[in-house]
């Protein structure tokens, strides 16, 4: 046949099976060649996700070899919803409660964690919605150097998330940087912010705002140069204020894109983890995965870790469905 | 037409009567007002200036605050350690370009960098082969349950890494036998593979995506045309389609590189920081933060020499970056 021109003559390892390949039918073909791709999920995604519920219902053997007990069922969850579990390391030096994240010492460790998160997901969110949609609107604009603004608005989406954690680090800390002395000169943060909850919180959400509205941008560009400026020019000859025209046709035309954009940053902001490690520490700001992370290491407490990584996941799943529906009924509003 | 609404009270009074352009001309000079009023009125009337001052004052805004965290970190690279408290906002107090050597010599800093190249590199290469076949399938092939598998593809990526670690490091730290030979320890903990491998599974999705797009315009005309000379069906796709797709492939290769490189949790859990067991440049920097406590300038060095090669990336591929962030969301 002529097919064995195509695999070059002497690896023929590799030629026979490429023969027989050529001989099947397209949906054989097709699931041959997803095989790698879906066994390199199945190691790293299905079989741990499964491994990971499995685990959550088992007992903690803290003492033991094998940091997994006997079977318990959903005793792990219930634990923790209650607010039974508490770790060796609870909330520390929580001196605002009456003011920003509003938790109160000796809360359930989980009930912090959740808020933060929660919190921390909406408010990064909604500010990076708003700026991003700002800096879609400047590099929608045609203008000289365009394309070095866009270079600059990037960057900050693809350096490290350690080197971001780094640079808020320097920036606030007491005795070199300058955020402090300003935050405490608006009478905002106490005398040592990268160790109080509630300042430390702040510094992770302009980090975060500050690294990850780049991509809230660039979505939302994509689906403002998707619009048809034919509906500007018509807007403008019968009469449509600049605000009329954003609010009548960008904002409804951008919409999908800005709920796919938002969908893709909650989710990314739920899983905060690094750049807390990186900055105040787990244990000020305690996020989902920073209290899987707390259990498995400070405590041994396997499978207590294991119900929070699922639980996590749970919560993320609950988020993706709302956006979902909001697409949903989007989607039949206005086409 | 802001201008109107504004002015209602001066409309009203006249001759309803009066051409609304006489109006316009008429009512300015009436009114006495200060620089401020004055600048607002400038503004009302003439709606284009206001809009043109607006966009360079958020240019220049959002340039400020992208760029300036970037500057201080150079100032505070620059101190003198003695002088590391006396640093200012814009300038460095003095001037000590070694920190940049000092870096290196106190902790083998461009081991970490280099563990962190490799990393990316392989994880890199294996996405874009493995997310190859998985896009030409998922783009060109029409065969049963191809819907259900892309959702599951795309399921995946909800999920946070945290929900993978725990049976991943079990896994990891195994102890097996069969991999004696490869690796001494015989367990895949502090070698490459611990991270390479679940990063590469993680950052798949987006990749398979992508290529799925670019694949799926290519002419079917074309891959008939290589088959009849001669090409097997995997000779077509690694010849005629991924050629043709090699903005596509760029733009999959550089975001999984920048994903990779910038990965924080399996990077940080996956070895025991040590430049020996491949531990990548992430634990390089923490390492400065937490042995060298106030050397704040060598923080601040090491984090800029970490940066340059994606930063240059960005410089260089920005229009990937944005198709490729594009096509990857809109696919949804």
């Amino acid at each position: 046949m002529s097919t064995d021109m195509g695999s070059n003559g002497p690896d023929s390892l590799l030629a026979r099976p490429l023969n027989w390949l050529e001989t099947q039918s397209e949906e054989v073909y097709a699931y041959v060649l997803l095989m790698p791709a879906f066994a390199l999920l199945a190691v790293v995604a299905f079989y741990p996700l499964i491994e990971t519920f499995r685990f959550s219902l088992l007992a903690d053997a803290v003492a033991s070899a094998d940091p997994f007990g006997e079977f318990t069922g959903i005793d792990n969850y219930l634990n923790l919803l209650s607010g039974d579990t508490t770790f060796t390391q609870q909330f520390i030096s929580i001196t605002t409660a009456d003011s920003f994240p509003f938790v109160e010492f000796g809360a359930p460790f989980l009930q912090q964690a959740i808020f933060v998160t929660l919190a921390f997901a909406i408010l990064s969110v909604f500010f990076e919605t708003i700026i991003g949609f700002g800096q879609a609107l400047v590099l929608d604009q045609d203008f000289y150097g365009r394309r070095w603004v866009r270079v600059a608005i990037i960057i900050p989406w693809a350096i490290p998330i350690v080197i971001q954690g780094m640079i808020f680090f320097l920036i606030f800390n007491p005795t070199i940087g300058f955020g402090s002395e300003f935050m405490q000169w608006l009478g905002v943060f106490g005398s040592n912010p990268l160790s109080s909850s509630s300042d430390s919180f702040l510094i992770v959400l302009v980090a975060d705002i500050w690294k990850t509205t780049a991509f809230m941008a660039l979505l939302i560009l994509a689906g403002l140069q998707s619009i048809d400026r034919g509906l500007y020019d018509v807007a403008k000859v019968s009469g449509a204020s600049p605000w009329q025209r954003f609010k009548y046709i960008t904002l409804p035309l951008v919409a999908p894109a800005l709920i796919v954009a938002m969908l893709f940053r909650t989710m990314d902001a739920m899983r905060i983890y690094g750049l807390i490690d990186a900055t105040a520490g787990c244990e000020t700001v305690p996020s989902l995965t920073c209290l899987v992370i707390i259990a498995l290491q400070e405590s041994r407490r396997w499978a207590t870790a294991s119900a929070v990584a699922f639980l996590t996941a749970v919560v993320i799943s609950g988020f993706v469905v709302v956006y979902l529906l909001a697409l949903r009924n989007n989607d039949g509003g206005v086409t | 037409m802001s201008g109107d609404a504004t002015d209602g009270e001066v409309v009203s009074e006249t001759d309803p009567a009066v051409d609304i352009a006489e109006q316009a001309a008429t009512e300015e000079p009436e009114l006495d007002r200060g620089i401020v009023e004055a600048w607002a009125a400038r503004m009302i009337s003439n709606p284009q200036l206001a809009y043109r001052a607006t966009f360079y004052v958020a240019t220049i805004f959002f340039l400020v605050t992208t760029l300036f965290p970037f500057y201080w970190l150079l100032v505070l690279a620059l101190t003198p350690r003695n002088s590391l408290s006396e640093v200012g906002v814009f300038l460095p107090a003095g001037f000590n370009p070694g920190a940049f050597i000092e870096i290196f010599t106190t902790l083998p800093f461009h081991r970490y960098v280099f563990n962190s190249f490799l990393i990316a590199t392989i994880a890199t290469v294996a996405v874009l082969f493995v997310g190859s076949l998985a896009g030409y399938v998922f783009g060109r092939l029409d065969f049963r349950g191809r819907n259900p598998l892309l959702l599951l593809v795309l399921v995946t990526s909800f999920f946070p890494p945290a929900a993978f670690f725990i049976p991943l490091n079990r896994l990891f730290n195994m102890n097996v036998d069969v991999l004696r030979p490869l690796i001494s320890a015989g367990s895949l903990y502090n070698t490459p593979y611990a991270i390479f491998i679940p990063l590469s599974a993680i950052f798949l999705p987006l990749s398979i995506f992508i290529l799925m797009t670019f694949y799926s315009q290519i002419p079917d005309g074309l891959e008939d045309a290589a088959r009849v000379e001669g090409t097997t069906r995997i000779g077509a796709l690694f010849r005629v389609i991924v050629p043709l797709s090699a903005p596509g492939v760029a733009t999959a290769g550089v975001l999984t590189f920048i994903s990779v490189y910038n990965e924080y949790f399996f990077s940080s859990l996956m070895t025991d920081g040590q430049p020996e067991s491949w531990a990548p440049m992430l634990e390089g920097i923490l390492r400065f933060q937490g042995e060298f406590e106030v050397l704040y300038n060598l923080m601040a060095a090491a984090s800029i020499v970490a940066v340059l090669p994606v930063a240059i990336l960005v410089v260089v591929a920005q229009e990937k970056i944005v198709s490729g962030l594009t096509t990857g969301a809109v696919k949804e």
